[in-house]
């Protein structure tokens, strides 16, 4: 009888042992898990930061480029036809009475284009604002500013574009993109037309920028480190979970098409 | 001196921790858990009392106890469901049960033992209980940092005693018809290991709520 109790008081044991180790393992797993759950929300918030840098960044870089404009504007454009009213009114002289309404005139005209100037210089400095008119617009701004040069045959074709509600950072920073690949054509690619494509599918919004311009090896320009403009291209395409497609060859223009989920 | 056990002392230590961190506490339910401790250390005494000092039968305190208790951890588990899901009806359901059991047990035994097949009955549905939060738990996208986290490991608390408790219910019987020294010592002991963990994890468990609160107060 002492040995089957004894028996049975350890089988107690070892069973009530056993109940504990399993709940024991239970909460052991569940914290491993719970911390790939905090591994997993670090980098969301990390991403998150990040976005949110890259944002404040385009946010900045839209403002240098807007300011840059106006500064080249101001100098080159309205500074001049200041300057030549000036020089028109100084000539006006009161012995020769037959001349002063011509010069007058002339001063009249060369400050009315000044207004001119100054109302389409004030419509870019609004620009930075013109993301919350839709991309579309901001677009249409820039080159507009572009086509005073006169120097490209710029086609612009807005498709089915819609501006969507709460969409305005990835609106920003397509905007960024776009300026910065204009940048490139303007700076490197010596191309006389620029096709631009906005194109709205249900779940896609679609930008792509063809230029006629020199090109360039794209796999040699990424090894010899020459593709940082272009890392950047990639890289502010993925924060707003979109793709960079560049398509390039030497002599035969660039085609960049830029693709993001919209709305 | 008859009434200090491992027991009550563990049970004493846990009610003098949840009555500092707990007292203020704005959410009833804890503050429910502290009378719930003095209720439990009272049970214990007076259980001691009545078998070593009037020589009486305590079935019918601890059966009393039992509903007690049942009706505490519900309302606890059912409070914490409430951050993730909020159902009345099972808690109604799961309650109208036990009292079904609790009393066809209760009269089927004449009120003289102790109704220990609806308290295996209990640890199972607690048991399950648990594992359910734990389920809410990992489901919740909510991170939550488990080692600070009260309602956790009160609940850790709770599986550990119920579950450790099973084999202990599963052999009641045998130790009802076994009246040696040995075999009332390892129900003795295993249930005093099953309390340490027990009051052990609520205690730190009270002591989390406690420095959330603080610490929540003090950012403001």
């Amino acid at each position: 009888m002492q040995v089957q109790t004894e028996n049975i008081a350890t089988l107690i044991i070892l069973t009530t042992i056993v109940f504990l180790i399993a709940p024991l393992f239970l909460l052991i797993f569940i914290n491993q898990y719970n911390k790939r759950k905090r591994k997993h929300a670090d980098e969301k918030k990390a991403l998150h930061k990040t976005f949110q840098n890259e944002l404040l960044k385009s946010q900045m870089e839209v403002q240098e480029q807007t300011l840059q404009r106006v500064a080249i504007d101001l100098h080159d454009n309205i500074g001049q036809l200041l300057s030549l009213t000036a020089i028109t009114l100084s000539a006006v002289s009161i012995n020769d009475q037959a001349g002063i309404p011509e010069k007058i005139n002339s001063a009249e005209m060369l400050v009315k284009r000044s207004i001119k100037e100054l109302r389409q210089l004030s419509r870019i400095i609004y620009g930075e604002e013109l993301i919350s008119n839709g991309l579309a617009d901001a677009i249409r701004f820039e080159l507009e500013w572009l086509n005073k040069s006169a120097a490209y045959t710029i086609v612009f074709n807005p498709l089915n574009y819609v501006q969507a509600e709460n969409e305005a950072a990835k609106e920003i920073i397509l905007f960024r993109l776009f300026q910065e690949i204009i940048n490139n054509i303007i700076k490197h690619a010596t191309a006389t037309t620029i096709d631009i494509t906005l194109q709205q599918s249900p779940e896609n919004l679609t930008l792509s920028i063809t230029d006629n311009g020199k090109g360039f090896d794209l796999n040699a320009a990424l090894k010899e480190g020459k593709g940082m403009g272009l890392k950047t291209i990639h890289k502010r395409a993925s924060l707003i979970n979109g793709t960079a497609v560049v398509s390039s060859a030497p002599d035969k223009g660039t085609q960049i098409e830029i693709i993001i989920p919209y709305p | 001196m008859i009434y200090v056990t491992l027991n009550t002392v563990s049970e004493l230590l846990c009610f003098l921790v949840g009555l500092f961190c707990l007292a203020n506490d704005k959410q009833a339910i804890w503050k429910l858990l502290v009378v719930y401790l003095l209720f439990t250390l009272l049970v214990e005494v007076g259980g001691i009392h009545l078998r070593r000092v009037m020589h009486t039968s305590n079935v019918m305190l601890y059966n009393f106890a039992l509903i007690m208790e049942c009706l505490t951890v519900s309302i606890v588990f059912y409070q914490f469901y409430r951050n993730h899901k909020n159902k009345m009806a099972g808690l109604i359901i799961w309650l109208a049960v036990f009292f079904v059991c609790y009393f066809l047990e209760l009269l089927s035994s004449g009120f003289k033992n102790f109704v220990f097949k609806t308290t295996s009955f209990m640890s199972i549905v607690f048991v399950l209980a648990s594992m359910y939060y734990y389920y809410l738990i990992l489901k919740d996208e909510e991170f939550r940092e488990l080692k600070s986290y009260a309602p956790f490991w009160w609940v850790s608390g709770t599986l550990f005693f119920y579950f450790g408790s099973t084999a202990c219910n599963v052999f009641y019987d045998y130790f009802m018809g076994d009246r040696t020294q040995l075999s009332g010592l390892v129900r003795y002991w295993i249930f005093c290991f099953l309390d340490i963990i027990l009051y052990g994890c609520w205690s730190y468990s009270f002591i989390c709520r406690y420095k959330q609160r603080t610490s929540r107060r003090s950012s403001f």
